[in-house]
């Protein structure tokens, strides 16, 4: 018995893309939880101070601060310069005040937009703006990572990072601010994958499992 | 080495200049210590550890010594503008006048408004003779925040009534350097701090030329006559920092060198005041220490002959160095994360815990209304 296929299937995720949406939810994740740790401790003190427990979860932190930091610059690159112009078509949809109102009633229930690209001009422009609260975190991570370590990358970075601190007023307003973007993250990533699970629901593609698989399916 | 070298026969020429000026008193250097039962060993060590702080080699020192004896050719004009004269104190107030202040002591000071004995017009004649008689050439240290709101008629000061915003660009006019002296001249200090009605400024803001910012409320002894020194020494600035604060003085954090530190990365936090941690001389990150934030060297240096600072005593730096101290780092007693926000009287925490929830409503509702949604037909 032989049964053709209901639904097309396209490749719209590069595996680098789904890699690095990966590496980045994961390192947010770990930033988070070690960022909140750093900012109050609320581990008890070890039995013995040769335990550093502050500075293995610093360690963790920039560890994944690192990742984030690499993926962020390298996201940027694919963006622009990524062989699929899947992400950079949707500007179209930006620039259109039509694509805006057809997706902003598509939310309340009603139509659905035919997009250009891979993501609906609401989207784009939030994902846009957490791409550079990502830059700007990195940014004053690194401020903050060069005056703790002084020598090796810290040395290398410590002229910048000397100039950003005067530009944003010290190093407690670094640090401040490093705060406050912390919950720009938290409150994207919720409504993040809220609107990935429903949209798969309501509009019957393009849902969670293409940043896994990378395939997005149409019906025939 | 070679760049020392070069700092070396530079320091040498400019102390070889100054012995040929005249000496504003007969009273040497010598004789002073003397009479304070200060011997030349205590004056060398003296010379060996300000040599050391100002991050110079060993063989600096003697330029060191050279230049104390020789302070007193430098004409120094010390101003006070909005400020409590706590930085002043910090210098002068010792049970026994220690090396620091006897430099201090020993400086050409023409003109410091706390230690002089004129007053009145005679105060102002003494201050105009002195920038007359020493123009381009005195060392100019300013104490206290400049108001500039009405045009600087918030300060006042002297028999003429001028305005300390007349004063202090005047003043900065005729000078080979000049130093703010503490976080009000530097960066206008508790004057300035919000919501700042009278626009209280630090000196650099005021004037277009380089000001040595020695933040700190006040700034340790050490600080102040280390820059004196340096000053007297080469007759130049020393290498300064992002916000103009000597690089030898503020190169490094008070966390970097805090004796708590390794309290700090074992994880080990005073909880409250009186605790065992505290008694156990654990970090004071919890009860709100800026020492992270701020470059200063007081865990080095110390304060009062090198007895103590704050986090010695018990309680968290509050980042008295900085600019803006007084806004950004309080509360004093809380960690930065758990800054009260202007206005709504919150946590930065506790504001986006809220819009968390309210996020989470909106989600829920919109969530609910979708099951009743009419679904999608295309
Ligand atoms: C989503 C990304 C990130 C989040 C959510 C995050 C979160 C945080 C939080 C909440 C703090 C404590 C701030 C406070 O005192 O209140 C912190 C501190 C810090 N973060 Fe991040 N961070 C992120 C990315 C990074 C990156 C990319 C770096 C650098 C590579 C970095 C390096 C640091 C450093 C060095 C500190 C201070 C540690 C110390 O002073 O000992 N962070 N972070
Ligand atoms: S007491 Fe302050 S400066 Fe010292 S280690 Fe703790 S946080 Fe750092």
């Amino acid at each position: 018995m032989s049964h053709s296929a209901t639904h097309t299937r396209t490749l719209i995720f590069s595996p680098a893309i789904r890699i690095f949406h990966w590496f980045r939810a994961l390192s947010i994740l770990i930033l988070v939880i070690t960022g909140f740790y750093i900012s109050w401790p609320f581990l008890v003190a070890p039995e013995s101070n040769d335990v550093q427990v502050q500075s293995y979860i610093r360690f963790a932190h920039l560890v994944f601060g690192f990742l984030l930091t690499a993926v962020t610059l390298v996201r940027f690159y694919l963006f622009f310069f990524g062989k699929s112009d899947i992400e950079r078509r949707s500007i179209q949809d930006v620039l259109s005040v039509k694509s805006w109102l057809v997706q902003l009633r598509s939310y309340l229930w009603s139509g659905h937009l035919h997009k250009a690209g891979v993501y609906g001009p609401l989207q784009f422009v939030t994902y846009a703006a957490i791409s550079f609260a990502a830059l700007f975190i990195c940014i004053t991570g690194l401020v903050l990572y060069a005056n703790v370590y002084h020598l090796g990358m810290g040395g290398m970075m410590w002229e910048p990072a000397a100039w950003i601190t005067a530009q944003m007023g010290g190093l407690a307003e670094v640090r401040i601010w490093h705060h406050y973007l912390t919950w720009v993250f938290i409150i994207f990533t919720v409504i993040h994958v809220y609107m990935a699970v429903w949209s798969g629901i309501r509009f019957k593609h393009n849902s969670v499992d293409s940043i896994v698989s990378g395939y997005d399916y149409h019906k025939k | 080495m070679d760049t020392h070298a070069a700092l070396y026969q530079q320091g040498k020429a400019r102390l070889d200049m100054l012995r040929q000026l005249k000496a504003r008193t007969p009273h040497s250097l010598e004789n002073k210590m003397m009479e304070n039962e200060i011997t030349r060993r205590d004056f060398m060590k003296w010379s060996a550890s300000v040599t050391a702080m100002l991050a110079l080699p060993l063989p600096f020192s003697s330029l060191v010594a050279e230049a104390a004896e020789l302070a007193d050719r430098v004409p120094l004009i010390w101003l006070h503008m909005a400020e409590c004269t706590g930085c002043s104190e910090s210098l002068i107030r010792t049970d026994t006048p220690n090396l620091d202040s006897l430099i201090f002591d020993h400086v050409s000071l023409e003109y410091h408004e706390t230690l002089m004995a004129a007053s009145g017009w005679q105060a102002e004649e003494n201050l105009e003779h002195a920038m007359e008689a020493y123009k381009g050439r005195y060392l100019l240290a300013v104490e206290g925040a400049i108001p500039t709101a009405n045009n600087g008629s918030f300060l006042t000061v002297g028999c003429k009534g001028h305005t300390g915003l007349e004063i202090i660009k005047h003043a900065a006019e005729g000078a080979a350097a000049i130093i703010s002296v503490g976080t009000c001249a530097a960066f206008g200090g508790v004057q300035a701090a919000h919501p700042n009605p009278t626009e209280a400024k630090g000196v650099h803001e005021v004037i277009d030329k380089t000001v040595i910012n020695l933040g700190g409320c006040p700034p340790s002894e050490k600080n102040i006559v280390g820059t004196l020194m340096y000053y007297i020494m080469f007759g130049k600035l020393p290498a300064l920092d992002m916000f103009n604060r000597p690089k030898w003085a503020y190169g490094a954090r008070v966390h970097d060198n805090c004796e708590r530190r390794g309290r700090f990365d074992a994880g080990e936090f005073v909880e409250e005041f009186g605790d065992q941690g505290a008694k156990d001389g654990y970090c004071l990150y919890k009860l709100g220490c800026k020492g992270p934030y701020s470059y200063n060297n007081c865990p080095t240096e110390r304060f009062n002959h090198h007895t103590s600072w704050p986090v010695l005593a018990g309680h968290g730096c509050i980042g008295c160095s900085e600019p803006n101290f007084w806004d950004d780092m309080a509360d004093f007693e809380k960690p930065l994360g758990r800054q009260l926000l202007h206005g709504v009287d919150a946590t930065a925490d506790t504001v986006g815990a809220v819009i968390l929830g309210a996020t989470a409503v909106g989600i829920g509702a919109h969530a609910v209304a979708s099951i009743f949604a009419k679904p999608l037909e295309e």
